[in-house]
């Protein structure tokens, strides 16, 4: 009986086959189709999403990246702090401080930009986001004309360098957050959360002309994805693509690849409180088991530099850095000079194996890959590492002392300025302070640049505490990866800037 | 009446253990999102601020103090605000529920289309070779990890043959990569479900008394036979939907599709603890209701359950 049932349904089965096959078949609307009459417009591909475009909020700053809205100060790949939105600025005290607006700049709504719009948006910011508050300290804001005057509750000489976080994006606070109205040289025209930002070009913007007509600012979390999308022209730039697929980019002659070193650092923390780890020698040690380069060449296919300490070395507040070179035997010398045994491809301290607790996380996935180089050297040496992947490492980290040294990362200087680093991790009550750095030396040093307005006297404290971290290796930095983008080849005025809070610009075009 | 109060009544307790139970294990994972929400990444902060912050959202009081407050906040309808984006919960829950809607129903057409064919022709040719093929295709099916093939079928359809979008929503054509590596993964499995339903009502007493009234075959196939295997089909077609309401993180990141799986994933991670409450209480009452329907249908599908239970309820 199934049989004749089979050959009743044989037709409308083959139907339904035939109708699947044919959907699938059908010419999809392409964005990346142009032609003369259709405006000049580009997709770019990033690899965060965002569920919000509040630039007050977005953790992301798809505002400020997708050029909707601007700061009052920007920050260049030399992290020196440059005018935008301001003018000038200047303060006797670091506390006191007189902003001049820049004139002639209307939001996209039409308003003039003048002090009390900028009073009111950082008002609004403060209200909305506690850790701008936080970063900010603003305790009065004062507006007259295009002059604004803010005081801090304490001095906060690095206060311009805070005013670059685009969470401080000025907008016209009479138009819902949720639809921003910048300054930028383009305008929001929709936001779908989690998918993509379309945006137009800015016909009075105050800098100049805009070159591109329309531009898209989408998301995709995943690189193999966002790889294929620049290879089928659903994107003309992309953000990180997979490293490995760099010599096939490469080679191809429609695409353009872009590398710069990125602001943030790789590093190995120490947790201080450790009975072995409180000594220099061994942490010396253990950074000569850090084989640097092949981290660079291995794991990251090339696409970072050997980091020398905290910050890129060409940076203003870097000084001149020790090598800190892999090399085993020294390691083995110095646990021998230190009081430890080495014998029989063992480490140990009274007889006793040394062990540590080596903590690693997976959102960065060559951070893994850096613990088990460092794990196969260690052993290699004779001390035993024991990795342990943890979810949240902020988290762990800050909770949990049952740890002895973990591969974390950060941006060490996000907006030209050292004390965020200095502030966060080298003083006792810092937040990021999660090896306990207590150096009471190195604390003064930090206050003294807490308390100091000049930048040319700010940058050589900041070399001073970098310098005495340097010789104290109360961190070991290990690498500064590359921000790496890829292009069509007919996108021009692409800057793959180093801070990453820049992308759709004005000058940006395709041909 | 007095079943539908007792339904609603029911439903309430239901949801009020599952969020308290739910708000618990929340707060028993260690950590918080005050490091987050305070930038400790990107701004500098101290631990006194962290301290204050904790206080200040009242992170340091009893779990039983902050499920009070959230079942305060409820019962004026207010789900709070996202830790991370300062945005009204219901507002961003109901600004990603359609497009997980749409997802999972384009998916189970995908599914329905490639599984019910395949399973009834399978059943149908029993020993055969379509009946060799559907059992290849359930094992490739079940074997492929669901973003390989989704990156398989970007390749094919969106770098190669460039007639769909590899990413991104707007068009119906944005749903088929998407919808067609869901429903392959799914099928796999429904293709041998569909077949052994089938193969199990074919034997039962009632198919060959239909046959001896002497009706028509085509109307013991659609009305006795597929009527019968669907009532186990429908109890995994539901769970199906339940775990496609939340669960296609790895597609939503894939195809850059705005789901809640993703949202729901970034809110753990955070410890987002107002979206995770606010979606617990969303997908409890959806997966209730489904639920409810699915038990409904069954009355529907076989006459005979209603019955009985109507019986049941006359003798009790």
């Amino acid at each position: 009986m199934l049989l004749s049932f089979a050959r009743t349904l044989r037709y409308p089965i083959s139907l339904l086959i035939i109708v699947l096959v044919l959907s699938g078949c059908t010419s999809p609307s392409s964005s990346s189709t142009t032609s003369e009459a259709t405006p000049k417009r580009l997709t770019l591909l990033f690899n965060v999403q965002s569920n919000t475009i509040d630039p007050h909020t977005d953790v992301n700053y798809t505002a400020s990246r997708a050029g909707i809205s601007e700061t009052l100060v920007k920050v260049d790949d030399q992290q020196q702090l440059q005018p935008w939105l301001a003018t000038s600025w200047e303060s006797k005290d670091g506390q006191h401080w007189t902003f001049q607006i820049r004139p002639d700049v209307t939001f996209h709504s039409g308003t003039s930009v003048d002090a009390q719009a900028v009073k009111d948006s950082l008002e609004r910011v403060i209200q909305t986001n506690p850790a701008i508050r936080n970063a900010l300290h603003i305790e009065k804001i004062t507006a007259k004309g295009q002059t604004l005057q803010i005081v801090t509750d304490t001095p906060l000489p690095q206060f311009p360098s805070e005013l670059v976080h685009p969470n401080t994006g000025i907008i016209d606070t009479a138009v819902d957050a949720g639809t921003p109205s910048g300054t930028g040289p383009f305008v929001l025209a929709q936001f779908k959360p989690g998918i993509e930002v379309d945006v137009k070009r800015n016909p009075t913007y105050w800098d100049g002309q805009v070159k591109l007509d329309e531009a898209t600012f989408s998301f995709n979390e995943d690189a193999n994805a966002r790889l294929l999308a620049l290879q089928s022209g659903n994107a003309d730039v992309v953000y990180r693509f997979p490293v490995e697929s760099l010599s096939q980019l490469q080679t191809d002659p429609n695409l353009v690849i872009e590398s710069v070193p990125g602001l943030r650092a790789h590093q190995l923390i120490y947790n201080m409180n450790h009975t072995h780890l409180a000594k220099l020698p061994v942490r010396q040690a253990i950074d000569s088991l850090l084989n640097r380069q092949e981290i660079v060449d291995a794991v990251m296919s090339g696409q970072a530099s050997v980091a020398k300490g905290p910050f890129l070395t060409d940076s203003p507040f870097s000084p001149p850095y020790t090598d800190k070179p892999f090399d085993i035997q020294r390691a083995r010398t110095l646990f021998a000079q230190a009081g430890y045994t080495v014998s029989n491809g063992i480490v140990t301290d009274n007889g006793t194996p040394l062990t540590f607790k080596l903590i690693t996380y997976q959102s960065r996935a060559e951070l893994p890959l850096i613990a088990q180089l460092l794990q196969a050297n260690a052993a290699q040496l004779g001390i035993k590492l024991e990795i342990q992947q943890v979810d949240n490492a902020d988290e762990y980290l800050a909770e949990n002392k049952d740890w002895d040294m973990a591969i974390y990362s950060f941006i060490t200087a996000p907006r030209g300025d050292a004390s965020y680093l200095l502030n966060s991790v080298y003083t006792p009550t810092g937040g990021l302070n999660y090896g306990q750095v207590k150096d009471a030396q190195l604390n003064t040093l930090i206050q003294q640049l807490n308390q100091t307005v000049d930048s040319d006297q700010r940058n050589h404290i900041a070399q001073q505490a970098v310098e005495m971290i340097d010789r104290n290796l109360l961190n070991s930095y290990i690498i500064h990866p590359n921000n790496f983008v890829a292009h069509q080849k007919n996108v021009s005025g692409w800057v793959t800037s180093k801070s990453e809070y820049y992308m759709l610009t004005k000058d940006l075009d395709v041909n | 009446m007095r079943m539908l109060i007792q339904k609603i009544t029911g439903l309430l307790l239901f949801l009020f253990i599952l969020s308290f139970i739910s708000f618990c294990l929340l707060k028993l994972v260690p950590g918080d999102p005050v490091r987050s929400m305070l930038r400790v990444d990107d701004v500098a902060v101290t631990n006194e601020q962290i301290q204050q912050m904790r206080a200040q959202l009242g992170l340091d009081q009893s779990v039983f103090v902050q499920y009070g407050y959230w079942l305060q906040n409820l019962f004026s309808l207010d789900l709070g605000h996202s830790y991370m984006t300062a945005r009204p919960v219901f507002s961003e829950f109901i600004e990603k529920i359609p497009y997980t809607l749409m997802l999972t129903g384009t998916s189970l057409l995908v599914m329905m289309i490639i599984s019910l064919p395949l399973g009834i022709l399978s059943a149908l040719y029993r020993g055969r070779w379509t009946d060799h093929i559907s059992r290849i295709f359930a094992l490739i099916g079940s074997s492929i990890p669901s973003f390989w093939l989704g990156l398989l079928l970007i390749d094919l359809f969106a770098v190669k043959l460039r007639i769909l979008p590899s990413m991104g929503e707007g068009s119906w054509q944005h749903l088929i990569l998407p919808s067609i590596t869901l429903g392959i993964a799914m099928s796999a499995v429904y293709v041998r479900l569909v077949r052994a339903s089938i193969l199990e009502s074919s034997h039962q007493e009632f198919i060959r008394s239909a046959r001896a009234r002497g009706i028509g075959k085509k109307r013991i196939f659609t009305f006795h036979l597929m009527r019968h295997s669907l009532i186990p089909l429908l109890t995994v077609f539901s769970e199906s939907i339940g775990s496609l309401l939340g669960g296609t993180v790895m597609i939503e990141v894939l195809f850059a599709y705005p789901g809640l799986g993703k949202w729901i994933v970034d809110a753990i991670t955070a410890r987002d603890y107002p979206i995770i409450q606010g979606y617990m209480l969303f997908m409890s009452i959806f997966i209730v209701l489904l639920n409810m329907a699915v038990e409904w249908s069954y009355r529907y599908i076989n006459p005979a359950i209603a019955i009985g239970q109507r019986k049941k309820g006359a003798t009790s």
